[in-house]
């Protein structure tokens, strides 16, 4: 692998948990404001860069060695959303979190 | 709790049938099943879609003449609609950890409906997220029973 894949893959999981956090983040707003429309926008744009960094992606490796890495975005998207959303998290919804990363990541190496 | 409360709002005055379909568990399900489905028809479809030369097959274009390919589009579309109202009402932490279960439902559809075959680790891995979304989804299921 190198250098600039790994920042590719670095950036297709980037990508694509900003467009969860800023697509919620538009949801939460009035469907017809300014705001809506800005964040729909980039939320769209950066799930768009995600998809296409990954079909890019998929050409020089395997699936079984991109998508373990998406099994992170479970954790990381419920960490940012309680720490940039002020979503409440518990203990058990971080176990439940892990649990469905680990189960993912699983899933996906075979 | 206010995620659940904005929505039925919204149903009392129509039919159960409404009321369900506003319900935001029912649309998380509903978006992680079309999602599952879809991925069923675009493997159905990419397999009959005629191979182009190695410089643009990558990008699997030529799918776009296959009907099946086209059902998979729109139940992608669908979802991803879904998805958004799912969004309005519910928290991320909780919507997108469950979203996941589409990595049990990929899995055991191309075992029952396309004969492939699931490994060990591939089951270890499905009882993960199993025991994940329940460890989520229980004390969210006990809150809803209460209003």
């Amino acid at each position: 692998m190198t250098p600039i894949s790994a920042l590719l893959i670095v950036v297709t999981l980037f990508a694509s948990v900003t467009g969860q956090l800023v697509l919620k983040y538009a949801m939460e707003s009035d469907l017809r404001s300014r705001r809506f429309a800005v964040y729909f926008s980039a939320g769209v744009a950066a799930m768009a860069l995600a998809f296409f960094v990954t079909l890019g992606l998929l050409q020089h490796f395997d699936l079984s060695y991109l998508f373990p890495i998406q099994g992170l975005s479970v954790v990381i998207i419920s960490l940012l959303a309680a720490l940039l959303l002020r979503e409440k998290l518990t203990a058990r919804l971080l176990v439940g979190a892990a649990l469905i990363s680990a189960g993912v990541i699983l899933v996906s190496l075979s | 709790m206010s995620f659940s409360t904005r929505h039925s709002s919204l149903a009392t005055r129509h039919s159960s049938l409404v009321t369900l379909l506003l319900n935001p568990w029912f649309q998380i399900a509903f978006s992680t099943f079309c999602v599952a489905i879809a991925e069923l028809f675009l493997k159905r479809g990419a397999a009959q879609a005629p191979k182009l030369a190695a410089s643009v097959n990558w990008t699997g274009i030529s799918g776009l003449g296959i009907p099946l390919v086209w059902i998979g589009i729109l139940l992608m579309a669908i979802s991803f609609v879904s998805w958004l109202y799912v969004l309005r009402f519910l928290p991320l932490s909780i919507a997108f950890p469950l979203s996941q279960f589409v990595h049990v439902l990929v899995p055991l559809f191309s075992w029952i409906f396309l004969g492939e075959l699931i490994s060990p680790r591939r089951w270890a891995g499905i009882t993960l997220v199993v025991l994940g979304v329940f460890t989520i989804a229980k004390p969210v299921a006990r809150l809803e029973e209460k209003l």
